[in-house]
């Protein structure tokens, strides 16, 4: 790598459209969470109301349980579905294509077929678990305080482990034959080739994949809106959503502006400590 | 050489402000959902036949995140003309200054229902037009009732003789009474808030003032909904039902009665011809009045809207008794209105007595979260989590903080 | 390193392994979807009965016809196509530039710019609806494809850049040095080497950007209110009227937006193939 000033060149385009258009929102949304409705500065007071709500410290654990239970299966998953689908074998390319659909179903379609598909009266999971007596009662999946968010969680990862998968795969396919040979030689088995070789390949790659899931999951809202609302009883709800309803049903905007603030300051200091910590050293990786 | 760069840069002007949204002079921007279109646009022709000079351009809404695209183009100023609106909603815009008082356009306030200009009263002003109004009613399977020896035509009117026809019902696999416990906010509150008025109480006072959400009248009305569930008349997928869920699990013969409103009948006509219908008042407490909330629609116009006085016009032409007959899916605002053909038909008749019974849910600032607080509250008593007092208690700290 | 005679041959998952695992993997992937296909082939009553139907009675095309036909549909896929395909183009534009950037130099305040780029992302949704539409009202973009485009490109910019520099990273820099002793330029190393060695890495953060934009509901919901620029996840929304969803219909709606992108994919495989580095400075 080279200390050159070209560097700026490259990465100024881009900057400067993000920067126009994004520093323009947060500008107003700061200057939201210190106003009323009627435009009047009142300080730290949407702050002050924000949290103390009821719903708000709920919001906020629940957030991190969605976060850390969704990723880890999400990454997981993902990454032994990218190494069974880098293997060669007849129709993998359909079993590529086919692994794909959960994540391109739109997330509204996907949440509300789950919805039914898991509906304690109406859904075919309860149907296809009690007729052949696996279990004797339905399961109320949505309706039990202690099964819906671990359910809202399970929706989640089945979406999003195709994109995990395909981008590892794509990072596999790069990895250069004369890695293998060098494996080969050493007599390496095929989970030591997964471990050894693969793996610290697409570290890299693995790495950005989950910062994205982490910056994802902590801004969703679809799958749990759609489906849940929060419910019930605030069960599933996580700090966006939060943020949503604030601003679009109960009209305040201040309000929702405040949340924001606090929760994107957490949200960096989650980010910036991830990328210290396992995405540093730039330099060490190449 | 000079002139055609001149006329192409007039051109490209043009077509680039055309491109902008919004209206230019003379042209009416006009937001309706989908279920209006057909009835919209044949009014829409009608009107434009009779004012030429006004051009109306029909924009269609779907329900799903309406009040959010509507708060969206509302905020940031760039709203159309006339938007349609659930009454609840205009509160919260009046009061944050979003939309235009329009008592200039009401004439003949004597023939409106009175509770739906209420809805749209603030401040000693008319912030929106109603056109629509519905309450509910209870829809029963007659079938049902007489398999379990009721009689349909003579249905239970008061509490206990309404839970009783329910445990009758609850046999075989089916539920007697199904409430709603899930989906939106307004599902239950529609359902549940009118129990509460029935004896006296409900979640805030109308002056907005005062919590009543746990005041020993409320706690007992709340106690006979929640008890549906408790005692097994309710189905098992409650937490996860609102309105239409119910009816679905009506039309699959797993339910015997269920609340709503008349929109459903066309729906379980379409979908399951064999079951027949019947709708009943909803029941009273003993020596009591029944009770509703008055749901429906009504225009309003942005502050932001850029001819607002053409806009006032089609509104004007719009609450005419004869086009609100027509427009409306439900029953129009206006008593004339009522004598058109199509309120004729006889399952109708319940939801028309029904009618008078309908209340406006009080008008405050902060409502949605209100209603959100009470019905957190309903849910943890459905999750088993608290009783109906601590339930309740805790709703009422939270509203407490909010009035 | 020399060519050994004979090449060994690679340890693989064992074939039954490989068999399990892909029947598991199309059965969890598809299950839904399977269903969601079911649903637009039966008539309303058949879709809502206790217990549920395995197999309709009365198949149905009553749906694809009413969604082909009837509906706004065929205009909405053209409006999709069109935004995602330009809202995609310009974020990959725009990334592999600034992607280059920061994979191959390194300058003061490098790693401040890179988290910066994700800044934008962390901000919630509620946040940053209004103020966009705000932008685009005083830009005049509102219902226009530019303006749709433009946010597209904004909301995937970002994780765009983020992904395809860790794929740049992993060409070796080797590669560039000798091209640069060669006498070649930046730009050249990056459109003769970089980008023909990391296709399925351009591959993957196309997809990403496509389908995230393909698939994006409420900016669309807000930013398009016209029929001449509303997007297909709107249109399905149409279906759900006060009184009922068609749910048919919104099955069948659903269909036709996810083949597209299935289709994509799947034409996309041959990128997703091979990209080795061959050896070319080794030896």
């Amino acid at each position: 790598m080279q200390k050159q000033s070209a560097g700026y060149l490259f990465v100024l385009p881009a900057l400067m459209v993000l920067g126009m258009l994004i520093a323009y929102p947060i500008a107003y949304t700061g200057l939201l969470s210190v106003t009323d409705n009627a435009g009047n500065f009142v300080g730290l007071n949407n702050f002050r109301r924000i949290l103390a709500a009821r719903a708000t410290p709920t919001a906020f654990w629940n957030t991190l349980w969605w976060v850390f239970g969704s990723i880890i299966f999400q990454v997981v998953l993902g990454v032994l579905t990218a190494v069974l689908l880098n293997q060669n074998f007849r129709g993998r390319a359909l079993v590529r294509s086919v692994t794909l659909v959960p994540w391109v179903v739109p997330g509204i379609v996907a949440a509300t077929t789950w919805a039914w598909m898991l509906h304690t009266e109406f859904g075919i999971i309860n149907y296809m678990l009690t007729a052949p007596g696996v279990i004797d009662r339905p399961v109320g999946w949505l309706t039990n305080g202690n099964t819906v968010m671990p359910v809202m969680i399970a929706i989640n990862i089945w979406k999003m482990f195709p994109f995990v998968a395909i981008m590892v795969l794509a990072g596999l396919q790069s990895i250069s034959n004369d890695l293998y040979e060098a494996a080969r030689i050493d007599g390496a088995s095929f989970w030591e080739e997964v471990w050894y070789v693969m793996l610290p390949q697409v570290r890299s790659v693995i790495v950005a994949v989950t910062l994205l899931l982490v910056i994802w999951a902590l801004n969703h809202i679809t799958i749990i809106y759609a489906i849940t609302r929060g419910g019930p009883a605030n069960r599933t709800l996580i700090t966006p959503i939060q943020i949503f309803r604030t601003a679009f049903e109960s009209v305040q905007f201040g309000q929702a502006a405040a949340l924001s603030v606090m929760f994107f300051a957490v949200a960096i200091v989650i980010v910036f400590v991830y990328i210290k910590t396992l995405a540093s050293n730039p330099e060490e990786s190449r | 050489m000079k002139t055609l760069t001149m006329k192409m840069a007039i051109a490209a002007t043009a077509s680039f402000l055309a491109m902008s949204a919004g209206a230019w002079a003379g042209e009416v921007v006009w937001w309706t959902p989908n279920f209006n279109e057909a009835r919209a646009r044949q009014l829409v022709e009608k009107f434009q036949a009779a004012n030429p000079e006004v051009k109306v351009k029909l924009e269609i809404t779907t329900t799903d995140g309406l009040p959010q695209r509507i708060l969206t183009a509302l905020q940031s100023g760039a709203a159309p003309d006339v938007i349609d609106v659930q009454h609840g909603w205009v509160n919260g815009y009046a009061q944050n200054d979003l939309v235009l008082p329009l008592d200039d356009v009401l004439t003949q306030r004597e023939d409106y229902i009175p509770a739906a200009l209420e809805y749209n009263t603030w401040d000693g002003k008319l912030w929106g037009i109603p056109y629509r109004i519905e309450t509910h009613a209870i829809i029963i399977n007659r079938g049902d009732f007489k398999a379990a020896g009721l009689d349909p035509d003579n249905p239970p009117t008061t509490w206990d003789a309404f839970t009783e026809a329910a445990k009758k019902l609850t046999t075989n696999g089916k539920s007697g009474f199904a409430i709603t416990g899930g989906g939106e906010v307004g599902n239950t509150i529609f359902r549940s808030l009118p129990f509460m008025w029935m004896l006296g109480g409900g979640i805030i006072s109308d002056d907005g003032k005062q919590v009543l959400v746990n005041s020993p009248e409320s706690i007992k009305a709340v106690t006979f909904y929640t008890d549906f569930f408790k005692n097994g008349l309710s189905p098992s997928s409650t937490l996860e039902n609102d309105g239409t869920a119910n009816r679905r699990l009506f039309i699959a013969g797993t339910v015997s009665m269920y609340q709503s409103g008349q929109f459903d009948i066309q729906s379980i006509r379409q979908e399951n011809p064999n079951i027949d219908i019947g709708v009943i008042p909803v029941p009273h407490p003993e020596g009591g009045k029944t009770a509703a909330i008055l749901g429906g629609w009504s225009f309003v116009v942005p502050s932001a809207a850029k001819n607002p006085d053409e806009a006032k016009k089609l509104i004007a032409f719009l609450a005419e008794a004869e086009n609100q007959a027509a427009l409306t899916d439900t029953f129009p605002a206006r008593i004339s209105a009522m004598d058109a053909e199509r309120f004729n038909d006889p399952i109708l008749k319940v939801f028309k007595e029904m009618l008078p019974f309908g209340r406006p849910v009080p008008a405050h600032p902060n409502w949605v979260q209100i209603s959100q607080a009470y019905f957190d509250g309903i849910q943890r008593i459905l999750l088993g989590d608290e009783n109906v007092k601590d339930a309740m208690d805790g709703a009422a700290a939270e509203i407490e903080g909010l009035l | 390193m020399s060519s050994k005679p004979q090449t060994l041959k690679r340890p693989g998952l064992p074939a039954w392994l490989v068999i399990l695992g892909s029947v598991l993997l199309v059965l969890v992937c598809l299950f839904p979807f399977w269903w969601m296909v079911l649903s637009s082939v039966k008539t309303l009553r058949e879709l809502y009965t206790v217990p549920p139907i395995w197999w309709p009675d009365t198949p149905t095309w009553e749906n694809y016809r009413k969604v082909l036909f009837e509906s706004n549909i065929p205009r909405y896929f053209l409006n999709s196509i069109i935004i995602s395909v330009g809202s995609t183009a310009l974020a990959l534009v725009l990334a592999i530039f600034a992607s280059y950037g920061f994979a191959r130099f390194n300058f003061r305040g490098k790693p401040l710019l890179q988290s910066l780029v994700l800044v934008g992302q962390l901000l919630p949704t509620a946040a940053i609806i209004v103020p966009l539409f705000i932008t685009l009202r005083v830009l005049g973009l509102v219902n226009t494809y530019w303006g749709l485009i433009l946010v597209y490109m904004i909301i995937t910019l970002p994780l765009s850049v983020w992904m395809l520099t860790s794929y740049f990273k992993n060409i070796p820099v080797e590669l560039d040095e000798a091209a640069i002793i060669d006498g070649a330029s930046r730009l050249g190393c990056l459109f003769r080497i970089t980008l023909p060695l990391s296709l399925p890495g351009l591959a993957s953060v196309m997809v990403y950007a496509f389908v995230t934009t393909w698939n994006e509901f409420i900016f669309a919901l807000c930013f398009a209110t016209d029929s001449s620029v509303k997007t297909l996840p709107i249109g399905l929304a149409e279906f759900s009227t006060e009184f009922n969803t068609d749910w048919g219909a919104v099955m069948a709606a659903s269909v036709v937006m996810t083949l597209p992108i299935a289709i994509l994919f799947l034409s996309m495989q041959r990128l997703f193939v091979g990209g080795l580095t061959a050896g070319a400075t080794k030896g």
